[in-house]
């Protein structure tokens, strides 16, 4: 069991917008976004199994998620957005008005 | 599918083309799928500018952005050959590395793209009425976002005036957030921010900003139970009627109740458009 840095994408779903409207604080929601979507090699490097616990960590925070195999590239993960993926973004938006809220290095480990 | 003069047989007269860093459901709806390495967006857009000029460009160039020169000259003479094209562009260009600059190019590559076809490129935008707040600021103001209001006339600058970068200085005492959840969406700075200042919420649901916020004021839903206009991703306006009623008022009425509740109030800062006096021009 180690830690391993992977590339994070928050995303936007369907089903995510769908509970956006329903309620943010459902059971169903509140599992929508702290799900994170990664790869069977990834998984197997991270040392964890489907439904397992991870801690991703960045400069800014970390959060807990349940760490899922599905179909995404290798060295990836992706998780929808929501308040865990928050404490991982940093305030800065290099002058643009837009925080980087995709594709920023992580790092991932087993939650012991 | 809509069938057209021009395109009789519907969407077998179109064709999808997906640019994305991963397989996801919208491949089974496209015809080409384009899996670009991710934060190369920048590199594949001025790699195909530069092909579309025929430019020299070499194939490792090409190979870093995880597409092949096939795929890209097969993408080139899609985009010249079109009747009229449209690049739907989303957050996977505007909040990675790059951001406005991997918008500016795809812009670029849409008007370079006119000396062959009629091409446009359009923000997919998120859910709600994102575009008509862009719209309404834009013909009120002559800017859609990133507004400052402190000197009695709007000033725009991203970065410095943008929502984030305001709450992350902690340049405001005070937050009015309106239909938006931003405690559920922003880093987490701009959020330990407005826990601190008194931040106001109008929202028809409970949500993680209302949960901060010193105070809450329940609206009713626009569109659903509160007349309004919501804007299509397209900037086509929709009048919308209330399907049902009420007890809470809308948004622009408690808006306008604040606002006639502010006039009582005693103009200290001298900054109301009546008090500030015209100077004649000698």
């Amino acid at each position: 069991m180690s830690s391993i840095r992977l590339l994070l994408n928050p995303t936007r779903t369907a089903k995510q917008g769908v509970q956006v409207n329903i309620g943010k604080f459902s059971d169903e929601y509140i599992q929508m976004t702290t799900t994170l979507t990664c790869h069977a090699d990834d998984m197997a490097a991270i040392g964890v199994s489907d439904g397992d616990s991870v801690r991703v960590r960045t400069e800014h925070g970390e959060a807990q998620f349940t760490c899922v195999q599905g179909k995404v590239p290798e060295g990836m993960v992706f998780v929808p957005y929501g308040p865990p993926t928050c404490k991982l973004m940093g305030g800065d938006t290099d002058g643009t008005g837009m925080p980087t809220s995709k594709g920023w290095e992580v790092d991932v480990e087993p939650v012991q | 599918m809509q069938k057209s003069k021009h395109l009789p047989a519907g969407r077998k007269d179109r064709t999808m083309v997906l640019v994305d860093i991963r397989e996801t459901k919208s491949v089974k709806a496209s015809d080409v799928f384009l899996q670009v390495r991710p934060g190369k967006d920048f590199e594949l857009i001025t790699l195909l500018r530069a092909m579309l000029r025929e430019q020299k460009v070499t194939d490792d160039q090409i190979a870093e952005t995880g597409l092949t020169r096939e795929q890209c000259v097969d993408f080139l003479d899609r985009a010249k050959a079109a009747k009229f094209g449209v690049f739907f562009f989303g957050m996977g260009l505007s909040m990675t590395r790059g951001k406005h600059m991997n918008s500016a190019a795809l812009l670029t590559l849409a008007a370079e793209l006119n000396a062959f076809t009629k091409f446009v490129a359009m923000p997919m935008r998120g859910h709600g009425n994102v575009t008509g707040a862009d719209v309404i600021m834009r013909w009120q103001t002559g800017y859609p976002f990133g507004i400052t209001f402190n000197r009695g006339y709007p000033r725009y600058n991203p970065g410095e005036f943008s929502t984030v970068d305001v709450l992350v200085r902690g340049d405001t005492d005070c937050a009015f957030i309106i239909g938006a959840d931003p405690g559920a969406t922003m880093p987490q700075p701009a959020i330990d921010h407005m826990a601190k200042v008194p931040t106001i919420v109008l929202d028809p649901h409970v949500t993680h900003t209302s949960k901060l916020a010193k105070v809450h004021i329940t609206t009713a839903p626009a569109g659903i139970a509160a007349p309004g206009t919501a804007y299509r991703m397209d900037e086509i306006p929709l009048p919308l009627k209330p399907a049902i009623d009420s007890p809470y008022p809308s948004d622009e009425e408690v808006v306008r109740r604040i606002n006639e509740a502010v006039a009582q109030k005693a103009d200290w800062l001298g900054t109301r458009p009546q008090s500030i006096q015209h100077q004649p021009i000698s």
